[in-house]
């Protein structure tokens, strides 16, 4: 029923009392370094580390596997396909007239697999143990205007609303005797016609109406504004920004200065 | 073709027997609900917010299925049967009319549910203009929907749902946001869909709008039907409205106030009111 859900879990761990711009900060030096380490060894133990970020979290199973489901296709998608297409290398493993598939080949597909994963992981314990509203602050704090980062509250706010209004119009138009499953291409494109113009009408009013809310509550008036939450930075703040950032930079350094191969 | 003359008062069109539903498992919305609807029935549905009525109208058209119990239209099990089959015989106006209307004009609008229906050329047709004329529609029948006010968008929305000619019209809320004039015109054309032999099922919170029009009042609360009465027993049933937590209309609350000069406790409109004071001045003299 509901085709989207806000992620964020409310929870009292170490993670979700961590300033959001620090975890934000993480969330960039960690995919980062997923991008920079090649090594399948290294890559899993950044997945190890992320597995046990996720259980200081305290993510439940049911909530990360319905986020997740959808990276666990694409990654088995990108183990399979990887070594299809890098025949590079030896030794063969396996060949099946034109297709051949090399160790390293393999391994690529591995690695990027589990690259992927990383990636996904993080992003997901950022948006699992931080609210909307923090995420924005943070963006504010660093720099983005305050519209902008109102713009993007707003946009995620929306979300799980405009997806509920999407499904009363399609019971709507079915209710008119609309039967989106039949039909070919053209037809159902045409169906979709029904849900589209009343969709964009609605949203467009909403967005009205709530300008018009905002502008009624003084929106705009001083560039000054004070806010409800001020982030503040606390010393175990601190240590953690110290320690995602050398997770980024000495990796960084031992390849490029060093040039070890990581 | 329309109107065929419906001539088969009192017969059965939609029966539930236990029909449970839930959108979240463990949370039930409805908790097993039996009831029957006959042909030519003016219903109301009326209950606090949450308390399932929309569920409970959604499952008469086969837009939610029920988790477990029986629904059934005309006799024959709507499980089976798709939601534009059903909408043949039930129809459904939601409540927002811009989440229904989308169309260029308000013909075009209202062709849209026969079209889907399959109706040949000259079919749509003849159903636009008896929706158009039903809803008193005719004037605007150019105009693009999305630009009228929000009573003719409501009324463009139930005509939308007339021209598929349905046995059964269910309205959501329609009188949200409609001004006094409004209300009693939209009502007064609902009022003649039903004298059509048109059953016609009322979801709304007004009281006064149940008292003066439904003959038939389903209270629900909390995913249960606490009553199932005729209107005028179940206004004058004091017990009956406590425990529903409903207010009755002014009227009857009048009529209750002056129970001990004479006025028949079961009065639910103004004008049975004016009837009653002339009997007892009547008397006086």
């Amino acid at each position: 029923m509901t085709a989207f859900v806000d992620l964020y879990s409310e929870g009292d761990t170490f993670l979700h009392r961590l300033d959001p711009r620090v975890k934000m900060i993480a969330v960039l030096t960690l995919s980062l370094l997923a991008f920079i380490l090649s090594g399948l060894t290294n890559l899993l133990c950044l997945l190890a580390f992320v597995f046990v970020l996720m259980a200081l979290a305290r993510a439940p199973w049911a909530k990360t596997y319905f986020a997740m489901k959808f990276v666990l296709r694409f990654m088995a998608l990108i183990v399979i396909m990887w070594p299809l297409f890098d025949r590079s290398g030896t030794p063969v493993l396996a060949s099946l007239g034109p297709i051949v598939i090399t160790e390293p080949g393999v391994l690529n597909g591995l690695t990027s697999a589990v690259r992927v994963g990383c990636l996904a992981m993080v992003w997901y314990i950022l948006i699992f143990t931080t609210a909307q509203r923090d995420l924005v602050r943070a963006l504010v704090k660093m720099g983005v205007r305050f519209d902008f980062g109102l713009t993007l509250a707003i946009t995620l706010r929306f979300f799980p609303s405009f997806s509920m209004v999407i499904a009363s119009i399609m019971d709507a138009q079915r209710a008119r005797g609309l039967d989106f499953s039949k039909g070919g291409l053209m037809k159902r494109s045409k169906n979709y016609v029904a849900v589209l113009a009343p969709a964009v009408v609605t949203s467009l009013r909403t967005a009205q109406a709530l300008s018009l809310a905002l502008l009624s509550r003084a929106y705009g008036a001083r560039s000054d504004r004070t806010y409800l939450r001020e982030l503040r930075m606390r010393p175990l703040d601190y240590v953690a920004l110290a320690v995602v950032i050398s997770l980024l930079v000495l990796p960084a350094l031992a390849i490029y200065v060093l040039g070890m191969s990581l | 073709m329309i109107p065929k003359p419906i001539t088969d008062q009192g017969q059965r069109i939609i029966r539930l027997h236990d029909a449970k539903f839930s959108y979240d498992p463990g949370v039930d919305v409805l908790r097993g609900l039996s009831l029957i609807i006959r042909s030519g029935e003016y219903v109301a549905i009326v209950g606090g917010n949450g308390s399932g009525k929309t569920t409970l109208a959604k499952l008469m058209n086969g837009l939610l299925r029920p988790k477990s119990g029986e629904v059934e239209v005309l006799g024959k099990d709507a499980s089976k049967q798709s939601v534009a089959e059903l909408s043949k015989i039930v129809g459904y106006a939601f409540q927002n009319p811009d989440h229904q209307l989308f169309c260029a004009s308000v013909e075009e609008e209202l062709a849209f549910g026969p079209q889907n229906l399959g109706c040949s050329h000259d079919e749509v047709w003849l159903r636009v203009e008896y929706a158009l004329d039903k809803m008193g529609l005719g004037h605007i029948r150019k105009s693009p929907p999305l630009t009228l006010s929000l009573g003719e968008r409501r009324k463009i929305s139930i005509a939308s749902i007339i021209a598929m000619d349905p046995r059964v019209l269910i309205l959501d809320e329609p009188t949200t946001g409609l001004d006094a004039t409004e209300t009693s015109e939209l009502m007064a054309t609902i009022r003649k869909l039903n004298g059509d032999g048109r059953t016609i099922i009322l979801i709304t919170h007004e009281m006064k709008l149940v008292a003066e029009h439904a003959n038939r009042v389903i209270v629900m609360s909390d995913g249960h039907i606490l009553v199932d009465a005729d209107v005028r027993g179940a206004f004058s049933d004091s017990d009956l409205l406590r425990q529903s937590r409903l207010v009755p209309p002014q009227i009857s609350q009048l009529a209750h106030s002056l129970s001990e000069d004479g006025i028949s406790k079961d009065i639910i409109s103004p004008t049975e009111m004016v009837f009653e004071l002339m009997r007892l001045r009547g008397n006086g003299r």
